[in-house]
Order: C-alpha cells, then structure tokens, then sequence
C-alpha cells in the first residue's frame, strides 16, 4: 500500500469501527444506531454537532433498510403501524431540523447530553418504557 | 370509536416526537416508536422493533436529505458506518444469544450516564464561559 493508500485507510478506519459498534449495542441492547453514532463522530472525529447528526441520520437509512430486509420476510413487520407513527414522524423530522438551525450547537449538545442521561437511568434502573 | 380515536392520535402525537427528537438529535425515533408500539398498539417486542425500523427509514431519508441542502451531511463516512454497523449486528445477535442481556443492559446504562454526564458538563462549561 502507498503511502496516500495508508493515509486513506486511517481515515476510513474510524468510521467501521463506529459503525460496528453500533451495529453491536444495537443487536445486544434494541437501541439503535444514532445514540452511539452521534457521540463518537464528535468524540473520534471531531465532527460539529450538527454535522454528527445529520450524517447520523444518513447512516441510519442503510442499517434501518438493512434491518427491515432481514424482517420482512419473517411477517414481524406490520406496515400499517409503521406508516401510521412513521408518517407523522416525517413532520417531526422537519420541525427538529428547523428548531436544530436555531439553536447554538453547545445548547445542543447539553440537551442530547441530557436525552443520553434520560436513556441510561432508564436502562440502569430497568424502567420498561 | 372513542377508543380508536383516541390510540390514532396518540400514535401520530408520539410519531412526531420521535420525529423531532430525530430531526434534533440526529437519533432514529426507535426510542420512542418501539415503546407506542408495545403499549399502543400491543406489540411484542420483536414485532415492535421490526415495525420501528419501518417507520424509521422515511424518517432517515427525509432529515438527510433535508440536512444535505446545508452540507452536513459527510454521505462517505455514513455508507462506510452502514456497513460495519451491518457486521456489528451479526456479531452482536451472535453474542445475545448466549449471554443473558440483563446485566449487560446495566453496564451498557452506566456507559450512557458517563457519556452523557460528559456533554452535559462539557456544554455548561463552554455556555458559562460565553455568559
């Protein structure tokens, strides 16, 4: 391997390992990608906060495709409930997005802090919702 | 009647704010659309992820495509975390069946309050110093 060959496989390096551990938290504990995504982009990466997320949700359209790939076949997958939350959620995305552009990234980063500290108590404290 | 009314509108109410958790945080929503489905509409729980990762996919579609017009969107490093999150499920579906996830689940909860913690605290600091 040259040395622009080197170079090019230690910039790709991070970015596997962030999606393998993912991929792995999302198999063993049912949360999926983007909680584990976010913080590592800006931790390993350096990535703004919002840059973090948005390509967070870029990821999360192969690994949610790949998923319902492997499910569809399996009659696990009921369409309508999912069009019926799915759908609505679409407005959502929109409005997150808008509320995103104006909001200064440390405040974002404070309120995905305390989203993170939501989801551990709930794990630790074995809370089923 | 009243009934379904009533599930119909909590069901669009918490599609939406998984929405904006997505369109804010850059999470799928499966935090919450797993959960509706269980209660809502009585889901099991292999059921309710398998339907949640359904309803996240327009979602993921729709915010990067809409986060793309501002060029936040790095489309390299997002196909190259696809596919290892890809492998990352097949190694850790391997590993969940033989280790009971329970405890695990804990650990799992603690790295999260650390993580957590850690932006809660970084971020007050930085929003002090500017004030």
């Amino acid at each position: 391997m040259d040395e622009t060959g080197l170079s090019r496989a230690a910039g790709v390096a991070p970015y596997v390992a962030i999606g393998i551990v993912s991929g792995l938290f999302a198999a063993l504990f049912g949360i999926g990608g983007g909680i584990i995504i976010v913080p590592l982009l800006m931790l390993i990466s350096r990535m703004p906060p919002r840059m973090a997320a948005a390509t967070s949700l870029a990821t999360l359209i192969l690994t949610s495709l790949i998923g319902v790939v492997r499910y569809a076949g399996t009659g696990h997958v009921d369409w309508t409930a999912a069009a019926a939350i799915g759908v609505p959620a679409i407005l959502g995305v929109l409005i997150g997005i808008r509320f995103q552009r104006r909001l200064p990234a440390d405040w974002l980063v404070l309120g995905f802090g305390i989203f993170v500290i939501v989801l551990g108590l709930k794990l630790v404290l074995e809370i089923d919702l | 009647m009243d009934l379904e009314l009533t599930t119909l509108i909590i069901g669009i109410a918490a599609g939406i704010g998984a929405g904006v958790l997505a369109g804010l945080f850059g999470v799928g929503g499966g935090i919450v659309f797993v959960p509706t489905l269980a209660l809502l509409f009585s889901f099991d729980q292999l059921d309710a992820q398998a339907t949640s990762l359904a309803a996240i996919i327009p979602v993921a579609i729709i915010g990067a495509w809409r986060q793309s017009g501002e060029d936040l969107v790095n489309w390299r490093a997002a196909a190259i975390m696809g596919a290892g999150a890809a492998l990352g499920v097949l190694v850790g579906a391997e590993i969940a069946i033989r280790i009971p996830d329970e405890r695990l689940s804990q650990v799992f909860g603690v790295v999260l309050l650390l993580v957590g913690g850690d932006m809660v605290i970084r971020a007050t600091r930085r929003l002090r110093k500017q004030a």
